[in-house]
């Protein structure tokens, strides 16, 4: 079966020819597989390998250097907590306590939980502290009241 | 000064504005009447223009940019522009509240400014995070090549130029410039050996050129009203205006344009409505996480210019004010510092690598009561010899623990002479 | 204008090509500036910042190896604050570096450990839990390695990269969680792992070869021309003449080979060893029972049958593999002086001797084509490179003297060209190399000394000339070079 699917590799394809270089193309290309796939897994970086001639040691090293690229297959709810200063100031570890809480409730009711919580740098919203990322959607002023509310929203508890 | 200070919009003139981002409403109110001005001189009398204008780089190193485009070669052949719009100095969002408000205004900043130092082809380097932001460029982008201000002849005189954005991947690192240009190649993010320079050889080995944001979106309104306009605004040695962001317990955080040289407690007490009801100042980060903290006192009358900062022993960096309240641990706060450098050093230089664990490391036995006072020292001993070291200046981080340890030692022993339990938390 | 410059290093001036570092203006002047990620045969990467030195007139400290020497510059490579920076760049490297030098076959030769001696770091300013990272991985054919040890220096990522070109190596994650590996579980698979050995300044790849079976202070090294290939990469070869074997080749550096040597060059020291060595003499005796003795017997045989033999029946069938000095001697005594005139090159069927891996190795096998070929002009037979062997089996001979290839590594056909002599009348098989098969159903053998055991030279594909001027002791008693066989021919012949 086919690695990619015909639009991605048009897409990749795409990139490959965007920029000076084809190795320019490779942090593109990996947003657009984490996208379409959630992850990205061994044999999307052997395909772009043998098929797009990106070697998969320059390909791996890319993919492990930068934070948001995914490598273990994800949770349907990332949550990117900011736990920098600003955050931290305003609340942030008490309210990434109350994620965790909400997470060990949904795991309690015997169902695997959407969610998986990580802490990260500064997500430059500091107006708005403390901030957190659920996949792509910016949510600011969370605090240990409010954010089971926003988890609700992609998930409510069972 | 004090009340008397106009506050001229620069960067903001478009805040409150409906539909501020769209090339219809930057039209109207003169956008892109810089660049019609500007094609029409030579590129030179465009550095010129700038280097009189006396704008620095706004990404935090305060560089003169009219300087910086002098270096490069006047040489045919491949060069690039490329807009640092990796903003990820903790505390720093103002590069994003530019493109909140006219992505326009950094397009046709980029346009000039690549005709000036003779680039074709520049790309804007977003961080990762930013993922609205990235969309409103891209229509931006779109909108500025369906209406002739990008692409082949730009307006029909003469000059050529191609713009795109690249979106990073989570890297703190790639806000250092060369660390920007790896990534741009596609590479992990890790900053380029100087010699050689960027302007020499940067992005695939061809002149480069890398301003911020906010640096590159001055410069229309500089091109369109003249240098001396742009100097008679700021100090004579810190001219024009400036984004501060500012954050923490205040009533009114957020992105203000003001003079250089404006006071800072009236940015504290008035622009950002003073502090939570309830909360006291005990110290404030300048310039984002990388500038040593400053106490109340020292920031009493501090201006908010490069020299004035500088002086006080810290620096303005990218205008990135924190706000530190009397609650706050310095443990903790060294901490949650040094964390951040920890994960974000590249890992290249040795001793910024181990460094920044290093001081990690020791900094966990603050909190399971195995920290010596010693500790302390070695902690000072490491920052000392990390600092200057490495290609980048990232292991100048070691700089606000330096501060931090100079201006709160005192607290940071009796921590750990009281040996507090951290409060500990399971998300870890 | 010169294309030179002087400039002061530690008081002194020195005069430099323009372009050179003050790295390399120190290394040409024997000063030492420590250094781990810098590497004479790689690009600068800069990133260890061990190699710390002060200039004049400059307010920070910088690194030599990037350092360009300018006119007039001042370098200081021994002031206190350059030592200062030189102990903490150490320590850095040893934060997290586990320190298992006992069990380290590095030990010895790692440059971490010379460092340590040389700076004088010797109290650890680290106490606290060090990273852990994953050990005792197998990286490839010849390859182990120890992330652990790793003090990412690059230079390994930067050989794959510049030398072999195949990127096999990568540095993964970031921080100092970065860590050294392959791509998921792959494996190195050229012919230039071991350079990745010898490069790591520190233990973090080792070879499979070599692992654990000898302690370094205890080789003794001398130098030699490898006989694997046409290129005659510079070597020394690592050995203990006591207990009479040899553990390990490494390579020279020389305009030859720049610093580096093919694996398959490597194993050479594996033929070398009495195992693997023609030991004895054997002969036939009064009974015409083969039997192993002596040299003077096995010589004295040998002259008797050359004596009995006419001169038009006796054929010489010689390989590359002996020196220029050899083959003097044994054309100026059979063919000048006895007036042979059937002398047969001896080569492998099936070579294609232009064939080149872009980096060092050879399709020609043998390390002296070109001597052989300069030694059969000079005694006025014919000189083409081509394999004679079927036309020596078929040249009716009754006394053949063969100058066997000295390892069946580059020279497969062997044990087939040894049966076929095997079949021969008489076939005095003069080798270093023992089949035990086919050379004990030989008539007459004599064991040869291996080639870090002579003296002589080498002539190179490009006629360049390599000398093996520091022979060890031969590990067999009675081996003799082609040159004392002569000369006890000749005694002997009268």
């Amino acid at each position: 079966m086919a690695v990619f699917t015909p639009q991605i590799e048009e897409k990749i394809e795409h990139y490959l020819q965007r920029y000076e270089t084809r190795r320019s193309a490779i942090l593109p290309i990996l947003h657009v597989i984490q996208d379409e796939y959630g992850w990205i897994k061994d044999e999307h970086i052997k395909e772009l390998d043998e098929k797009f001639q990106l070697h998969r040691v320059h390909v791996q090293e890319v993919a492990t250097f930068y934070s948001m690229y995914r490598l273990k297959e994800p949770k349907k709810f990332r949550i990117l907590f900011c736990d920098n200063v600003v955050c931290c100031i305003m609340g942030a570890k008490q309210t990434m306590a109350k994620v965790q809480e909400y997470i060990v409730a949904y795991e309690k009711a015997g169902k695997d939980c959407p969610f998986s919580l990580e802490g990260v740098p500064c997500l430059g919203v500091c107006d708005g502290a403390p901030a957190m990322l659920i996949n792509k959607d910016r949510h600011l002023k969370i605090n240990p009241d409010n954010v089971a509310e926003y988890m609700e929203r992609y998930a409510p508890l069972p | 000064m004090g009340d008397t200070i106009t506050k001229v919009k620069i960067l903001t003139q478009y805040e409150g504005m409906s539909n501020s981002r769209s090339l219809s409403t930057y039209k109207e109110h003169g956008g892109y009447e810089a660049l019609a001005v500007a094609l029409k001189k030579s590129p030179d009398e465009i550095v010129s223009i700038v280097k009189d204008s006396g704008l620095r780089g706004r990404g935090g190193a305060g560089f003169p940019t009219g300087l910086k485009w002098s270096f490069v070669p006047k040489t045919e052949g491949k060069k690039y522009l490329l807009c640092n719009n990796d903003e990820g100095e903790p505390g720093t969002f103002k590069d994003r509240y530019i493109l909140e408000l006219s992505p326009h205004m950094l397009i046709e900043g980029m346009i000039i400014s690549a005709f000036a130092v003779g680039a074709q082809k520049g790309y804007v380097y977003t961080r990762c995070e930013f993922f609205d932001e990235i969309k409103w460029l891209d229509d931006a982008i779109k909108e500025a090549y369906e209406a002739g201000y990008l692409g082949k002849n730009i307006l029909g005189l003469g000059f050529d130029f191609d713009l795109d954005q690249y979106q990073g991947a989570g890297a703190y690192i790639c806000g250092e410039e060369t660390g920007l240009i790896s990534s741009l190649e596609g590479k992990k993010g890790q900053p380029k050996l100087k010699p050689p320079f960027p302007a020499v050889s940067g992005y695939l080995g061809c002149p480069t050129v890398v301003n911020n944001t906010e640096t590159l979106s001055a410069v229309p309104w500089i091109v369109k009203n003249g240098s001396d306009a742009y100097r008679a605004i700021g100090t004579e040695k810190s001219p024009g205006t400036k984004l501060f962001s500012i954050s923490g317990p205040l009533k009114n955080p957020g992105v203000f344009e003001v003079p250089l040289g404006y006071p800072m407690m009236k940015l504290v007490e008035e622009d950002a409505g003073g502090l939570l009801e309830g909360e006291e100042l005990k110290a404030i980060i300048p310039g984002g996480l990388s500038a040593p903290v400053l106490l109340p006192e020292d920031v009493k009358d501090l201006t908010l210019d490069y020299e004035a900062i500088a002086a006080s022993k810290s620096m303005l960096g990218s205008g990135a004010i924190t706000i530190i309240p009397k609650r706050q641990c310095m443990v903790e706060l060294l901490k949650l510092i040094m964390d951040f450098y920890h994960h974000e050093s590249c890992g290249q230089c040795t001793p910024c690598r181990e460094g920044t664990g290093w001081i990690t490391n020791i900094l966990e036995g603050f909190f399971d009561k195995s920290a010596t006072v010693d500790d302390i020292d070695q902690i000072y001993a490491i920052c000392q010899q990390m600092a200057g070291r490495t290609i980048c200046a990232l292991s100048d981080a070691a700089m606000p623990t330096v501060g931090i340890i100079n201006k709160f030692r005192d607290e940071l022993v009796s921590y750990i002479e009281r040996g507090t339990e951290r409060e500990r938390f399971s998300y870890i | 204008m010169s294309d030179s410059v002087t400039f002061k290093l530690d008081g002194r001036d020195v005069a430099v090509p323009k372009g050179w570092t003050v790295m390399q203006a120190a290394r040409r002047e024997n000063v030492h500036i420590p250094h781990f990620c810098y590497h004479d045969g790689l690009s600068v990467a800069g990133v260890c910042r061990f190699c710390m030195v002060k200039v004049e007139g400059r307010p920070k400290m910088e690194i030599a190896c990037n350092l360009l020497a300018t006119e007039g510059m001042v370098v200081e490579t021994t002031s206190d604050d350059v030592k200062q920076a030189h102990k903490w760049g150490l320590e850095f490297h040893l934060v997290n570096h586990p320190l298992d030098c006992p069990i380290c076959d590095q030990a010895g030769e790692c440059e971490l450990q010379n460092s340590y001696m040389k700076v004088g770091k010797y109290k650890s300013e680290m106490h606290r839990p060090k990273v852990l990272k994953p050990k005792n991985l197998d990286v490839g054919s010849q390859l182990i390695l120890d992330t652990e040890r790793c003090i990412l220096c690059s230079r390994c990522v930067r050989f794959e990269e510049e030398v072999t070109k195949t990127n096999g190596l990568g540095i993964f994650d970031r921080g100092d969680r970065a860590i050294i590996g392959t791509y998921a579980e792959e494996k190195i698979e050229h012919n230039y792992q071991e350079n990745l050995v010898d490069i790591c300044p520190v233990g973090a790849f080792t070879s499979k070869e070599f692992r654990f079976k000898q302690r370094v202070w205890f080789l003794e090294e001398k130098d030699s021309i490898c006989n694997g290939c046409s290129t005659g990469c510079h070597i020394s070869m690592h050995g203990k003449s006591n207990e009479l074997r040899y553990y390990r080749v490494k390579p020279k550096h020389s305009a030859v080979n720049g610093h580096w040597m093919c694996d398959e060059g490597r194993h050479s020291y594996r033929y070398l060893n009495p195992e693997e060595r023609l030991s004895r003499w054997w002969y036939k005796d009064n009974m015409n029972e083969r039997i192993a003795g002596g040299k003077d017997e096995g010589l004295s045989i040998l002259a008797r049958k050359l004596k009995d033999t006419n001169i038009d029946e006796i054929a010489l069938l010689v390989s590359a593999h002996q020196t220029n000095e050899e083959y003097e001697a044994l054309l100026a005594y059979f063919v000048k002086e006895l007036g042979i005139s059937k002398v047969y090159q001896w080569r492998q069927d099936h070579e294609d001797i232009n064939a080149f891996d872009g980096i060092l190795l050879r399709g020609d096998r043998n390390p002296n084509t070109l001597g052989l070929q300069n030694a059969l002009t000079k005694f006025g037979l014919k000189a083409e490179v081509k394999n004679e062997f079927e036309k020596c089996l078929l040249s009716g001979a009754k006394v053949v003297i063969a100058l066997c290839p000295e390892s069946p590594q580059s020279f497969p056909e062997l044990k087939e060209h040894l049966a076929k002599l095997s079949e021969m009348p008489f076939v005095s098989a003069w080798s270093a190399h023992y089949l035990p098969e086919e050379i004990e159903t030989i008539s007459h053998t004599v064991p040869l000394k291996g080639f870090v055991e002579k003296r002589g030279s080498f002539t190179n594909h490009e006629g360049n000339i390599g000398e093996l001027s520091d022979p060890f002791p031969a590990v067999i008693h009675g081996a003799v070079d082609v040159c004392e066989m002569i000369e006890s021919l000749r005694e002997l012949m009268g």
